[in-house]
C-alpha cells in the first residue's frame, strides 16, 4: 500500500478522500490554487502545495505543476476526484511515464470512454443496449441534420467529449436543430476544447439508472448496485438514490450484468460507474462510462457498507478484490442531496462569497460531506459545490422524512443554496410515489417559488437580535453604511 | 418602538418593547406575541414566541442581516433605512438598465466593440460564475460607447462592462 498520496482536486471530494486516507494511514498531499489557501482541503491534508493563480489552467488542470508537487513531496500516487484531470487520458499517461500511479482506469480505457461514440460502439458490439443514433461525432450541419431526420425528432444532441449537462440539447422541432447544434459545439468546445457532437433519440419519460463497478487488476469485476440519479436540473443531478424505485430484482440482475460486461468490453480497472437510461417499459440502454468516483458515490457506500476510495487505493496498490458479486448486498435506503452555492430565488445564479455560519445537521443515519465552513470564501473559479447531504434509513419513506428533517436543520449564513427547493422536491407526492423521470424538475418545478411562511418570524428574529446588546464582528458592511446603521443605536437601546 | 421591515420584497410592521432582560413583547403585522429569548451564541438565538421554542439563526450582510427560521434563510433589511439610504444614492430602477454582471463573475467574452450600434436584447458581454456563462443582453436600442473591462477580467454587481447610449428614437419612447 501507499505511504502518501497527492488528491488532485478541491473542495467537499478531496477531503472525503482524506478522510479514508487517514483510516489507511496513508498520508496525504493537497493542492491548492492561490484563492483556496484557506480551502477545508488544504487545512486537513498532512501537506500542501500551492499550485499557482486560480486559473484552472494554471493549477487543478496544470499537468506539469503537479507532477513537479508529487515529486517534491515524493507521494507515490495520485487521487484525481471528480472532474478537472479525473478523466483526462492525457494525465494518467503522464503519470504513468513519470512511475507515478494514477488512482483509476488505464490512459486507454479513459481514452475509449471518454468518447462517447467510441463508448457505443464498443458497448454494442458486447451486446450491451445502446440508445438509436450516430455512432460517430459530426461537425457538417447538413449530415446532422439528415440524421436528425432518420433518427425521428425529438433528438438528443450531446457532446462527444461529454459530461455534467454540457454541450447538450433536446430538439423537438426540425427548425431548431441546427442553432441548437451550433451552441451545443460551441459550449462542448469552451468546456472540453473538443467541439465534436453527434445524436442520439431522445427516450421520453426516462429514468437515469446507474451501476457502480469495482474492477481489479486481476480480472475480477463486480458490481455495487445502482443509483438512481432521474432528480436533474439543467442536466445536473441534484437528488440520487439507491435502490431504486424502479427496479425489480430480475431487472437488477440484467442492468447488473450489462453493466459489468460493459467493464469487461473496456478492460476497465478501478472503480467506475455504467450509466443507463431506463424507459418506461423497463427497457434500458447504455448511456456512458464514468471512468472516476462519482460525486453520488456515498449512497452506494451507506447501503453496501463498502469504502469505495479504500477500494480504489487498494486496487491502485495492485490488491485483489476480496468481495464476490455474491457477497454484495444492499440494507436500507439512502438518498443525497447536492447542496451548490446557488440562489433558488434567482433562477438558480451561481452565489459564491463568503460563508458567515455554517451549522451542520446532524443525528441517525446522516452523514454530510462538506467542504466549507464558518468564515470561508466560495470562490467564484470552480464549481458551485459546497456539500453533499446523505441520510440512511430502513426504508425509502423513512429516508425521506429524515432527508426532510436533516435539510431542515442545514443552517448556510452568507451565500444562497437550493435548499428549501430541495425540501419541496421531497415532500412532492411525485417523489414520494418514485414517479421520478429526468423531466421532473421541469415537470413540477418549472414555475416553483419558496413558500415562505417564515417572515413574521424572521422579523421578530432580527428585532431581538437588534434589542439584545449582541455582538458579531462586521463583515461585509463598508464604514458608511455602518456609520448610518440603526442597529447599532440599536444595540444599545435601553427602554 | 415601531418598526418597518422588509423581508422578501414585502414591507412588514413591526411595534416592539423590552419587557426585561429575557423578553419582548411585540405586534407584527397586528398579530400580539410575547417573545422569551436567550443569545445561545453570536450566530444563534432561542426563542420562545407565545411558548413555542424556535431557533433562529443570525448573521450581518451588508444592507441587513440575514436570519434563518424554518428551513430557509431570510434576508431582512430596515425599509426606512432603505429609503433613506436610496434618497443618498440614485434611485431604484425595475429593470436593469446597464450592462452589469447579477453576481460576482469573470468576464468570457466581449461581443461588441466601441461605436457599434446595438439592437434591443443583443448579447453583448459572457460572463462566467462557478463554470455558469451569463450572457448580458443590451437593454435598449444604442451605441457602444465604451467598454470598460476586457476578457479574464473579474467583475463585480453594479460594475457597468459596457457603457451604451440610449438612440434617439428610444429617448423619445421613454418620454
Amino acid at each position: 500500500m501507499f505511504d502518501k498520496i497527492l488528491i488532485a482536486n478541491r473542495g467537499e471530494i478531496a477531503v472525503r478522500i482524506i478522510a479514508t486516507c487517514r483510516e489507511m494511514g496513508i498520508k496525504t498531499v493537497a493542492v491548492y490554487s492561490e484563492v483556496d489557501k484557506d480551502s477545508l482541503h488544504v487545512l486537513e491534508a498532512d501537506q500542501a502545495v500551492c499550485l499557482g493563480s486560480a486559473e484552472p489552467a494554471e493549477s487543478y488542470l496544470n499537468m506539469d505543476k503537479l507532477i513537479a508537487a508529487c515529486r517534491k513531496t515524493e507521494a507515490q500516487a495520485i487521487h484525481p476526484g471528480y472532474g478537472f484531470l479525473a478523466e483526462n487520458a492525457g494525465f494518467a499517461a503522464r503519470c504513468k511515464k513519470e512511475d507515478i500511479v494514477f488512482i483509476g482506469p488505464s490512459p486507454q480505457a479513459i481514452e475509449d470512454l471518454g468518447d462517447k461514440t467510441v463508448a457505443r460502439r464498443i458497448m454494442s458490439k458486447s451486446g450491451v443496449p445502446v440508445i438509436p443514433g450516430m455512432m460517430q461525432p459530426e461537425a457538417d450541419p447538413n449530415v446532422l441534420s439528415k440524421e436528425a431526420e432518420k433518427i425521428g425528432y425529438p433528438v438528443f444532441i450531446k457532446a462527444a467529449a461529454g459530461g455534467g449537462g454540457k454541450g447538450m440539447r433536446i430538439v423537438r422541432n426540425k427548425n431548431d436543430f441546427l442553432e441548437a447544434c451550433d451552441a451545443a459545439s460551441r459550449e462542448a468546445k469552451n468546456a472540453f476544447g473538443n467541439g465534436a457532437i453527434y445524436l442520439e433519440k431522445f427516450i421520453e419519460k426516462p429514468r437515469h439508472v446507474e451501476f457502480q463497478i469495482l474492477a481489479d487488476g486481476h480480472g475480477n469485476v463486480i458490481h455495487l448496485l445502482e443509483r438512481e440519479c432521474s432528480i436533474q436540473r439543467r442536466h445536473q443531478k441534484i437528488i440520487e438514490e439507491t435502490p431504486s424505485t424502479a427496479l425489480t430484482p430480475k431487472l437488477r440482475k440484467e442492468m447488473g450484468k450489462a453493466a459489468v460486461a460493459a467493464a469487461k468490453a473496456s478492460g476497465y480497472v478501478n472503480a467506475g460507474t455504467v450509466e443507463f437510461i431506463l424507459d418506461e417499459d423497463g427497457k434500458f440502454y447504455f448511456l456512458e462510462v464514468n471512468t472516476r468516483l462519482q460525486v453520488e458515490h456515498p449512497v452506494t457506500e451507506m447501503i453496501t457498507g463498502i469504502d469505495l476510495v479504500r477500494r480504489q487505493l487498494e486496487i491502485a496498490a495492485g490488491g485483489k478484490l476480496n468481495i464476490k458479486q455474491s457477497d454484495v448486498a444492499g440494507r436500507g435506503h439512502a438518498i443525497e442531496c447536492r447542496i451548490y452555492a446557488e440562489n433558488p430565488l434567482e433562477a438558480f445564479m451561481p452565489s459564491p462569497g463568503k460563508i458567515h455560519f455554517v451549522r451542520e445537521p446532524r443525528g441517525p443515519g446522516i452523514r454530510n460531506d462538506c467542504g466549507v465552513y464558518s468564515g470561508f470564501t466560495v470562490p467564484m473559479e470552480y464549481d458551485p459545490i459546497l456539500a453533499k447531504l446523505i441520510v440512511y434509513a430502513e426504508t425509502r419513506k423513512d429516508c425521506i422524512s429524515r432527508m426532510i428533517r436533516a435539510l431542515n436543520e442545514y443552517v448556510i449564513l452568507g451565500v444562497m443554496t437550493p435548499i428549501p427547493f430541495l425540501i419541496d422536491i421531497l415532500k412532492t407526492q411525485a417523489f414520494q410515489d418514485g414517479e421520478t423521470y429526468t423531466d421532473f424538475i421541469d415537470k413540477h418545478f418549472a414555475d416553483w417559488s419558496p413558500v415562505l411562511s417564515g417572515k413574521d418570524m424572521a422579523a421578530i428574529a432580527f428585532i431581538v437580535d437588534a434589542l439584545s446588546s449582541r455582538r458579531r464582528s462586521v463583515t461585509v458592511t463598508t464604514a458608511d453604511a455602518e456609520a448610518n446603521s440603526p442597529w447599532k443605536t440599536l444595540g444599545n437601546f435601553r427602554p | 418602538m415601531n418598526y418597518t421591515l422588509r423581508i422578501a420584497g414585502q414591507d412588514i410592521p413591526i411595534e416592539a418593547n423590552r419587557v426585561d432582560d429575557e423578553t419582548i413583547s411585540a405586534a407584527v403585522n397586528d398579530k400580539n406575541v410575547t417573545v422569551r429569548y436567550r443569545n445561545v451564541s453570536a450566530n444563534q438565538l432561542y426563542l420562545e414566541v407565545n411558548g413555542e421554542a424556535v431557533n433562529a439563526f443570525i448573521s450581518d450582510d451588508g444592507t441587513g442581516k440575514i436570519v434563518h427560521v424554518d428551513g430557509i434563510a431570510y434576508l431582512v433589511q430596515d425599509a426606512e433605512e432603505l429609503a433613506r439610504s436610496a434618497g443618498r444614492k440614485k434611485g431604484g430602477k425595475d429593470m436593469p438598465q446597464e450592462i452589469t454582471p447579477p453576481m460576482p463573475s469573470v468576464v468570457v467574452s466581449v461581443m461588441v466593440s466601441e461605436g457599434d450600434e446595438v439592437e434591443k436584447g443583443q448579447s453583448v458581454v459572457v460572463v462566467s460564475a462557478m463554470k455558469m456563462e451569463t450572457t448580458l443582453s443590451a437593454p435598449f436600442k444604442g451605441k457602444v460607447t465604451k467598454i470598460n473591462v476586457k476578457e479574464g477580467q473579474k467583475v463585480m454587481p453594479g460594475e457597468i462592462l459596457v457603457d451604451i447610449e440610449k438612440c434617439a428614437e428610444e429617448e423619445i419612447k421613454a418620454l
